[in-house]
């Protein structure tokens, strides 16, 4: 091979590695869910999910609405806990262990699995007591290590640069985008390893949707994110994993540049192309 | 699942109609080529210079239809955000209007040699390999429009199968041509013509074989550009076997 081939071959492998091709089976599992069934009463509203939730990737999960995708998302902080007529059967491992467990210290796993929602619901506090709220929950009460955690979850949040003037000023007057940019650093500072968001970007305008979804690409360098959104091109920006639920079935769950662009389930085809009545 | 029926049952109906449209755009183009084609293998044939000239003033015709097509690709992308099936059609339509435009050049330029050939009058040595191989190439279009139109891999596949045996067909002309200017060094000129519309010939071929395969992705979802036969024939059984339940 001469020496002008050689080099042709590297790039080509270069870039290869560049377009970073995803498969499940090399993942590390952050949450293993198995067999999971949920019902409302006597209502099943999802119907025995099994699937595994990649450490350090996005995952999103989308489908019609009523699919049972918020659901699912919200049995991975026992958010469901708080509906009395919500019975759960089923495993959702975490290191090894069932979240659903008697021995499970419910806070504990809400810190280490946190929650934004659709709507920023930041406290009528401070820009900074927002962020510090968890930490001085958690008993934290030395000012430097609050100080520090505080300036690292909104540079994390990409707030930082917008906010660092009036820290002290309440959050409620902050535009929407920052507000729920605010969330996310609250939710990040007590050091999840899990962040659920529940279509965060649904109530925001185009540019602030944008920031959040930048935002997620920088965070799962630290954290593994779900995200539930109803905004497909959403889903295929900014997730590495998609799984398309359907009536409280996981129909499909891969790559999401493959679900995208050749689905195995006609359901999946027919949800992503606009098919649905 | 049925590919034919498939852009026809989107929510938005208007989705629907900017598929077909450039679904029948495209064919609509491939019919004026596949006549592009036909004309020029003719037209020198028979020695026929206004069939030649009339057939290369249609070229502009297919050039503005794929600046047409692929503007209208492009405003689906943008409007419509496709996926899938949807965005395999948009990807495989404008790469097979490439392909079109690129075999009309082709028949362009054999009636360019159609009309210096004509001029000259001199023999016709290598005129029965353009008809073997312009019947060849001219059914090769013809069936990859015909499974355009069906979504048949099948018969994609049959005509990527049909440019081997064209490029097989071209060497053996070309070994006959170089023997005969070998012979006769006065029928160089002549032959270099025909040797230029055997290769423009043989290109068509290669058009005809990418869009079948740019077809075989479009059903299945397979990449099957550079790849062997064999690849092409496992994807298209894949696709027959195993539509999406």
């Amino acid at each position: 091979m001469t020496s002008e081939a050689k080099t042709h071959a590297i790039d080509i492998s270069a870039m290869q590695r560049d377009n970073r091709i995803l498969r499940l089976e090399d993942e590390t599992c952050t949450l293993q869910v198995k067999d999971l069934r949920l019902s409302y009463g006597e209502k099943e509203a999802l119907h025995g999910i099994d699937m595994t939730i990649p450490k350090n990737r996005v995952t999103a999960f989308i489908g019609p609405s009523g699919c049972g995708k918020s659901t699912l998302l919200r049995c991975f902080n026992r958010m469901n806990d708080l509906v009395d007529s919500c019975n759960i059967t089923g495993q959702i491992l975490m290191d090894d262990q069932n979240i659903y467990d008697r021995s499970v210290d419910v806070a504990e796993l809400r810190r280490r699995v946190g929650m934004v929602f659709q709507k920023p619901n930041p406290f009528p506090k401070s820009i900074y007591e927002n962020v510090a709220y968890g930490l001085r929950i958690q008993g934290i009460k030395k000012k430097r290590v609050i100080d520090d955690t505080v300036e690292w979850a909104l540079r994390s949040a990409a707030l930082w640069d917008e906010v660092k003037d009036r820290l002290h000023e309440s959050a409620l007057g902050m535009s929407g985008g920052q507000q729920q940019r605010l969330v996310i650093a609250r939710t990040i500072a007590v050091k999840p390893e899990v962040l659920l968001l529940d279509e965060p970007a649904s109530a925001l305008d185009p540019i602030s949707t944008l920031k959040i979804e930048e935002l997620i690409h920088e965070l799962k360098k630290d954290f593994t994110i779900v995200i539930v959104t109803h905004n497909m091109q959403q889903a295929a920006r900014v997730s590495d994993y998609t799984a398309f639920m359907y009536m409280g079935d996981l129909i499909e769950f891969g790559v999401t540049d493959t679900l995208f662009t050749n689905p195995s389930k006609k359901q999946t085809e027919d949800y992503i192309t606009g098919r649905y009545g | 699942m049925n590919f034919e029926d498939n852009y026809s049952t989107h929510i938005s109906q208007q989705f629907n109609e900017e598929l077909e449209q450039i679904r029948t755009q495209l064919l609509t183009m491939g019919g004026i080529v596949e006549r592009q084609v036909h004309d020029a293998v003719e037209a020198l044939l028979t020695g026929d210079a206004d069939l030649a000239e009339k057939s290369r003033r249609t070229d502009q015709q297919t050039n503005e239809m794929e600046l047409m097509i692929d503007e209208q690709c492009t405003t689906i992308i943008a409007r419509r955000q496709p996926a899938a099936s949807d965005l395999r059609l948009i990807t495989a339509i404008s790469k097979a209007t490439s392909d079109l435009e690129r075999i009309g050049d082709e028949a362009s330029r054999i009636c360019r040699h159609a009309i210096d050939l004509a001029d000259e009058g001199t023999g016709q040595r290598g005129y029965q390999e353009v008809r073997h191989i312009g019947t060849l190439v001219r059914e090769m279009v013809k069936d990859v429009l015909t499974a355009f139109a069906r979504s048949d891999t099948e018969l994609a596949y049959r005509v990527a199968k049909q440019d081997k045996a064209v490029d097989q067909e071209y060497r053996t002309a070309m070994r006959s041509l170089i023997t005969y200017m070998m012979e006769d060094p006065r029928a160089i000129s002549s032959s270099l013509n025909v040797i230029w519309v055997l290769r423009s010939l043989e290109r068509i071929g290669d058009h005809a074989c990418n869009m079948a395969e740019h077809l075989v992705y479009l059903v299945s979802g397979t990449d099957v550009r550079h790849a062997s036969l064999k690849t092409m024939k496992a994807a298209v059984e894949q696709g027959d076997d195993s539509p999406a339940e």
